[in-house]
């Protein structure tokens, strides 16, 4: 059995050294001065505490299951005292409420109070800085309202400089703001890493017991040390007011200098001898003198609007560009220099375009963002499946059966003709003559754009600068061609226009309308031209295909305004060009008319062709290139189109030299089916297309080659097929010479020039025997040895293939990733947004758990308070009533006794 | 006419034959004028006849009535009484002979009966000539005497389908002038009930034995091909044209349906098709023809006939082939030989590209073939590829992905590192030629796999960007498991054109680059002398090439 609980703390005490033997006052004198004896108290203290403690088994609670001992458990904080004190922090949290709460809860509708009508000092989303800024921007606002005229306070202290919205004349120290002064606990005071604690007005259990040991601690030592924090803000605001005395003090040195040195040139002359110029009179207001209205101007205005005139004019001219010097008239070394410089970078831009890199240059980021965009758009209609061709740009097109007219071409072999390939229509003449001396040449630089694009339009005195949309003008100059021309809206409205005007006099019609509607001229003009420049795209394949041939000068004229055109309003004639190809590809993709070409022409020398990917150029050669594949091969005449066609897709690649299979079938195609002898085995793998008719070349020495023209392609019976077989025949075989230049870097030039060479001979084979033009047959022979000769070197430099050397991939790893220092306390999360939106979540939830804890206590505070306020007013009224019975009693009693004692003494006397 | 049957009969039936046959005529004249009251007659004559036996002859009035030679209206509402009539008298037993009946009695059948094959010649011939509604009637009409015969005159009913009367209607309808409505219409039929369809496979079985003309095979091929719904070896059948059908076993089982429709496909198989219905019939093959057949290696000899043609017809014959290597353990050596000799210059450019490249994909499949076939068949394909147009080149780069990736020992077409110095030297020196040998037929001794492909690699400088960046794949690390060739299948032209140029205006999202400097000449040779005379400025070759003076 154990002792007794008297004996069991005695002997407790006597362990801890409270009860020891009696200390002699010499002793107890010697440990007042050399503190030893507050040290024993404190000794002393901690050791009853303890022994408290373990007299009281229910002061500590400990917690009831241990956790496992995890790494990443949470141990800062709590892994020294799994225990917690209950009664204190209950206690605390009790007294604490009896200081805010029970005083409050009294001065309900007893005492009025004062509200903080601060701007921000309830919004705790404000830091302290900016409720201070705010606030000190509304003070100066009302300030600067001027609300009476006879307020007399603010006329100084306006603009006196602040930090934090306190003066900052107010010398050292004083910058504590009031929020810090607040209700706050003593420990927060330089606890700025725990900003929630201070939000909330009592902390959590844990907190409370830190506040305790904290308090006790301070009861202890009321001298406390000064945290380093507060430390170093006194070094800090030492050395800033240390800095701002040397600062001082260089400034008043400063001031003393200049006044020494105004009085230097005086002390000059003086040294010189002469005397010093008058000085300029100071200027006095001197009205007369002044402009009369500026004099007035000045009389009437106060001193305040001069200043403040002075201080707009002040602001102007700090407004103002500074004057800059200007360039230097260069010489004319330096402007060819420059020139090839630009020209240098233009070509840089083409050759980055060619290999279809990405824009280099940051103007297209945000023109990239537009495309994220939209491909996102576009994704998300796609369906949940993803398309492998879609990632190289394929897509099938979604409504092409529907908008495909019944052209049959679906399928890949079958061909249509459609027949009528001419309108027939007329209203313009022939005549034509060589005037475009206006247009001398285009010009280089960028500088000299806007002149060249004048130069287009030159020569035109603007006669009404505001005839906008006036009709043609009735004056008629010696020519017959009107001054003024609107512009038009549509095609129609042009030939409109141009009805009576000859073919010849139609550049300068064009140049008139681009001079009238210069978009210097009205704000309108610039969407006015933009239009006309795609009529002008209309009109030049409408006029290609008019059964009269108009000339190619004209031709050539319209399409350079319409590149000019093209480059201050691209996107018109993009469009313009594209609505062509769209309408090529629908209607008539196999049968190409003259406008066609011509128009395809035109993109040839308006656009870069040799664009790895452009909106025009790229659909322009599917359009050829499906010509060539498909097209009918019915007559000369058609061949004659795609031996156009086949030179401008060659024309197209001249400078990217990319590869075109379309072009290599077809003219061996039209060779093999043009010769005099049909081959008599297949001469490679281009598939073979045969015209309905056979339109072999009947070979007679009489017949030379001519140079094909354009016009061979309109001509239904040719005057003489057979001149125009060999100059066709020798058209191909000039462009399989030039794809042969082309092409011997590729690395596959034997396998597509081999039958080239097979199909050569076949021609030459067969025209032997025959007697040919010499011309031709040297071509043929020419173009041969070319090709035997790029054969035999494009032998020597083959090689096989070395498309891998990759850097081998790496094997995926299955380990895990370590974290060398792993703390558990951190999130090792890599996503740094979603970290902090977990950890905002964790806090608000603490928070929110934390609050309502408070509530609840505080609830049953209320509740306690209340409860003990109605005991001690019911007591109060229980005594009350006690006692006015009593009273009452005593009175009553006394009056019962007087009757009884009167009854008694009735009966007595009965 | 019906003069000595009825004079056996009673004296009264003559004289009420004699007071019907004369106001008969007169109503004729009347019918001629009025139609009216011929529909009044129509109906008065044939309720004499369900009145009473002796108004037998109104029948044969109502016949020549019927007026069916010469004309292409015929008088369908005659046609109509009479078929009331016959199939009353079929219902009430009156054309059934018993062996106890009186001989007069015999006499009236055997008139009746004879009557009745009047009645069905003139309505065959009216399918055969008259006007579609005309036809379509009367074929209802014929089916409707069949479906009475079948179920009343017991015996009949299989003559009745299988020679009797629909052998005449089948003809009828297969030969029948302008008669695609009642074509359509006897298609129906036959889909919808399903004794109808096993006595038309018959009959079609029967009829194509001979040899026929290419518009008649069009016609029997239309009606098997639309009669696709083949049985499953559970089905239960039951919507028949006659109940009478039920109860014979030969059309309720399935076996025998089939039987009955591969006899009639192989009988057109055997027709001398011309080489469209081929392809057709090839076209249709795996979907129309083969499920009804129960032993499809009876195929085998069209199909492989057809495989051996060439050309596109061997195309189609393929997938037919392919069912039956797979499904019916079909030997077919040198499948593959003949499969490489179809890679030919045309193949790329057919319409049939798609359907040849989702095959071949099956057929390649297996890892189990030698790599020296996979190597010639790439090979081959990357020749052609040279001369495809881009729509066949964005099939096939991917496809060959998907073949190196499952064969890697292929990936020394694409990679190929010399080693030893001689060979090092040697190739320095003079280079080399293709070992590839595209002559060789057989695709195991091409030495494709010694060979590269060039041709691809130059593919990746095609004209079309698109192309260019699906060729450059092959030079790029393999990270992709596989390429869906679905997805790169069907494009054309055309679709790349309209995916290029959209349908209508949008603005652009980065505008197109224009090229600086206007050139100093487009067609004409203006202003050359300046240059020094010589052309050398964009679009040269073009000026260069041909005349634009005039």
């Amino acid at each position: 059995m154990p002792p007794s609980q008297l004996k069991q703390l005695k002997a407790s005490l006597r362990d801890g050294g409270i009860l020891g033997p009696q200390q002699s006052k010499k002793q107890k004198r010697q440990n007042a001065k050399t503190g030893v004896s507050a040290q024993n108290r404190m000794k002393r203290d901690s050791a009853l505490q303890a022994i408290r403690d373990r007299f009281n088994p229910f002061e500590i609670k400990t917690t009831s299951r241990a956790k496992f001992d995890v790494t990443t458990r949470d141990v800062g904080s709590k892994s020294t005292q799994n225990h917690a004190r209950p009664g204190v922090t209950k206690s605390l949290g009790e007294e604490k409420r009896r200081q805010t709460l029970l005083r409050e809860m009294d001065r309900k509708n007893k005492v009025g109070g004062i509200f903080d009508r601060r701007f921000g000092e309830d919004d705790p989303t404000m830091t302290p800085e900016e409720r201070a800024a705010e606030r000190f921007a509304r003070e100066s606002q009302k300030k600067l309202r001027k609300e009476s005229m006879f307020n007399l306070e603010d006329d100084e202290e306006e603009f006196t400089l602040t930090h934090g919205g306190e003066s900052l004349s107010f010398g050292e120290g004083a910058l504590g703001d009031d929020f810090q002064e607040g209700d706050l606990g003593p420990d927060d005071e330089s606890d700025s890493e725990l900003p929630r604690k201070r939000k909330r007005e009592f902390g959590d259990d844990e907190d409370l017991e830190d506040m305790v040991d904290d308090e006790e601690e301070g009861e202890e030592q009321p001298e406390r040390k000064k945290s380093k924090h507060e430390v170093m803000k006194e070094v800090i605001a030492k050395s800033k007011f240390y800095k701002a005395e040397r600062q001082k003090a260089k400034e008043d040195d400063d001031d003393l200098r200049e006044e020494l040195d105004k009085g230097l040139p005086d002390l000059f002359d003086m040294l010189r001898g002469v005397k010093p110029p008058p000085k300029p009179e100071p200027p006095k207001d001197d009205l007369a003198a002044m402009n009369p209205a500026r004099a007035a101007l000045l009389a009437g205005k106060t001193q305040d609007e001069t200043e403040q005139e002075y201080d707009q004019r002040l602001k102007q001219l700090t407004f103002d560009k500074r004057s800059q010097p200007t360039d230097r008239t260069k010489t004319a070394e330096e402007k060819v220099e420059e020139e090839a410089q630009w020209l240098k970078a233009l070509e840089e831009e083409r050759l980055r375009r060619m290999r279809g890199d990405e824009p280099s240059e940051e103007e297209d980021e945000d023109e990239d963002e537009s495309e994220e965009a939209g491909s996102g758009d576009e994704d998300e209609d796609d369906e949940s499946l993803p398309d492998d061709a879609k990632a190289f740009g394929l897509q099938q097109p979604t409504t092409e059966t529907s908008t495909r007219p019944e052209l049959g071409v679906e399928d890949e072999d079958d061909f249509i003709i459609d027949d009528d390939l001419v309108e027939t229509r007329s209203d313009a003449s022939l005549s034509f003559i060589e005037s475009d001396s206006e247009m001398d040449s285009a010009e280089e630089s960028e500088e000299e754009q806007e002149d060249e694009e004048d130069e287009l339009i030159n020569g035109f005195t603007i006669p009404g600068l505001k005839s906008g949309d006036a009709p043609a003008a009735p004056e008629e100059p010696s020519d017959g061609l009107a001054y003024t021309y609107p512009c038009p809206g549509s095609h129609d409205e042009f030939l409109e226009i141009i009805e009576d005007v000859s073919m010849q006099d139609l550049p300068t019609v064009v140049q008139r309308i681009r001079a009238l509607h210069h978009p210097r001229l009205h704000s309108d003009n610039k969407m006015k031209l933009g239009r006309f420049a795609g009529i002008l795209v209309q009109h030049v394949a409408y006029m290609a295909d008019q059964p009269e041939h108009p000339p190619f000068a004209i031709v050539e004229t319209l399409l350079r305004h319409i590149h000019s055109l093209a480059k201050s309003h691209p996107d018109n004639v993009c469009q313009a060009y594209r609505a062509h190809l769209r309408q090529i590809a629908t209607e008539r993709p196999l049968n190409l008319r003259p406008g066609d070409l011509v128009i395809l022409t035109g993109i040839a020398t308006t656009f870069p062709t040799s664009d790895h990917f452009h909106a025009i150029a790229t659909p322009a050669h599917l359009c050829i290139a499906r010509y060539l594949g498909q097209g009918a091969v019915n007559s000369l005449a058609d061949l004659s189109t795609g031996t156009y066609a086949a030179s401008l897709f060659l024309q197209y690649q001249m400078i990217s030299k990319r590869y075109m299979p379309e072009l290599i079938n077809y003219t061996l195609n039209i060779l093999c089916h043009l010769s005099p002898k049909e081959p008599s085995e297949s001469l490679g793998y281009f598939p073979s297309r045969s015209p309905p008719i056979s339109l072999r070349l009947h070979p007679s020495k009489s017949v030379s080659p001519r140079k094909l023209r354009f016009w061979d392609m309109t001509e239904q019976p040719s005057s003489n097929p057979e001149e125009l077989k060999l100059s066709l025949i020798t058209t191909l075989v000039t462009l399989l010479d030039t794809a042969s230049d082309l092409w011997i870097g590729k690395s596959a030039y034997t396998e597509i020039f081999t039958p080239v060479q097979k199909v050569l001979k076949h021609v030459l084979r067969s025209c032997k025997g025959n007697k040919i033009s010499p011309v031709t047959r040297d071509t043929l022979q020419l173009t041969l040895d070319k090709v035997d000769n790029h054969l035999a070197q494009a032998r020597r430099t083959r090689r096989p293939l070395l498309l891998h050397h990759h850097r081998p991939l790496a094997i995926k790893t299955a380990i895990p990733k370590f974290e060398e220092t792993f703390n558990p306390d951190k999130h090792y999360d890599p996503d740094r947004e979603r970290a902090e939106s977990n950890r905002l979540k964790a806090e608000y939830k603490r928070e929110r758990k934390g609050a309502m804890r408070e509530l609840r206590k505080d609830a049953n505070f209320i509740a306690r308070e209340k409860l003990r306020e109605k005991k001690e007013r019911d007591a109060e009224y229980e005594r009350k009533y006690k006692r006015l019975v009593a009273e009452v009693q005593n009175e009553e009693g006394r009056e019962a006794n007087a009757y009884e004692r009167e009854k008694r003494m009735r009966q007595g006397k009965r | 006419m019906p003069a000595p049957t009825v004079a056996a009969t009673t004296s009264k039936k003559r004289k009420n034959v004699k007071s019907s046959a004369v106001p008969s005529s007169k109503r004729r004249a009347v019918a001629e004028s009025d139609g009216a009251v011929t529909m009044a007659d129509i109906q008065q004559l044939e309720d004499q006849i369900a009145e009473s036996r002796k108004h037998y002859n109104n029948i044969a009035t109502l016949i020549s009535m019927l007026d069916a030679d010469g004309s292409t209206k015929p008088n369908m509402a005659v046609a109509v009484a009479l078929c009331r009539v016959f199939s009353r008298l079929i219902a009430g037993g009156n054309m059934t002979e018993t062996s106890r009946a009186a001989e007069n009695e015999k006499i009236i059948v055997a008139w009746l009966k004879e009557r009745c094959r009047e009645y069905q010649k003139l309505l065959l011939s009216i399918i055969h000539q008259c006007d579609s509604s005309s036809q379509i009637s009367a074929l209802t009409l014929c089916l409707c005497l069949i479906n009475e015969r079948a179920t009343h005159l017991s015996g009949d009913d299989i003559q009745d389908w299988s020679s009797g009367l629909f052998k005449g209607v089948f003809e009828a309808v297969v030969e029948a002038r302008d008669g695609q409505a009642v074509l359509s219409d006897f298609i129906e039929k036959a889909k919808e009930f399903e004794d109808v369809r096993y006595y038309t496979f018959m009959q079609l079985a029967d009829y194509a034995d001979t040899e026929r003309s290419t518009e008649i095979i069009d016609t029997l091929v239309s009606i098997l091909s639309a009669c696709d719904s083949v049985p499953g070896p559970e089905h239960e059948f039951e919507s028949f044209y006659t109940q009478s059908s039920k109860k014979n076993k030969k059309v309720l089982s399935v076996n025998s349906h089939k039987k009955r429709a591969q006899d009639a496909w192989l009988a057109i198989l055997r027709n001398n098709l011309s080489q469209s219905q081929r392809k057709t019939l090839l076209r249709i093959m795996v979907h129309n023809i083969e499920p009804w057949f129960n032993r499809p290696e009876l195929l085998m000899d069209f199909l492989t006939d057809s495989y051996n043609v060439g050309g596109a017809t061997s195309l189609l014959a393929l997938s037919g082939l392919f069912y039956l290597i797979q499904e019916k353990n079909l030997d077919y050596p040198q499948f593959y030989q003949k499969l490489y000799s179809l890679l030919d210059a045309d193949l790329l450019h057919s319409k049939h590209r798609s359907r040849f490249f989702r095959l071949m994909n099956t057929f390649l499949a297996s890892t189990h073939l030698p790599a020296a076939l996979i190597a010639s068949f790439m090979k081959r394909l990357s020749r052609l590829s040279l001369n495809a147009p881009p729509a066949a080149v964005v099939a096939i780069v991917p496809f060959m992905y998907n073949l190196l990736k499952e064969h890697p020992t292929c990936a020394f077409m694409m990679h190929r590192t010399t080693s030893g110095e001689d060979t090092k030297a040697q190739l320095l020196a003079e280079g080399m030629d293709d070992p590839f040998d595209a002559t060789e037929p057989d695709p195991t001794r091409t030495k494709a796999i010694e060979s590269s492909l060039w041709e691809i690699e130059t593919l990746q400088s095609h004209y079309h960007p698109n192309v260019a960046a699906i060729a450059r794949i092959i030079s790029e690390q393999f990270t992709k498991q596989f390429y869906h060739l679905d997805d790169f299948l069907d494009y054309t032209y055309q679709g790349m054109l309209q995916a290029e140029l959209g349908t209508e205006d949008r603005p652009f999202k980065r505008t197109p680059v224009v090229e600086y400097q206007i050139p100093r000449r487009i067609f004409t040779d203006r202003m050359l002398e300046e240059d020094g005379g010589q052309d050398s400025g964009p679009g040269s070759l073009i000026r260069g090439l041909w005349d634009f003076a005039s």
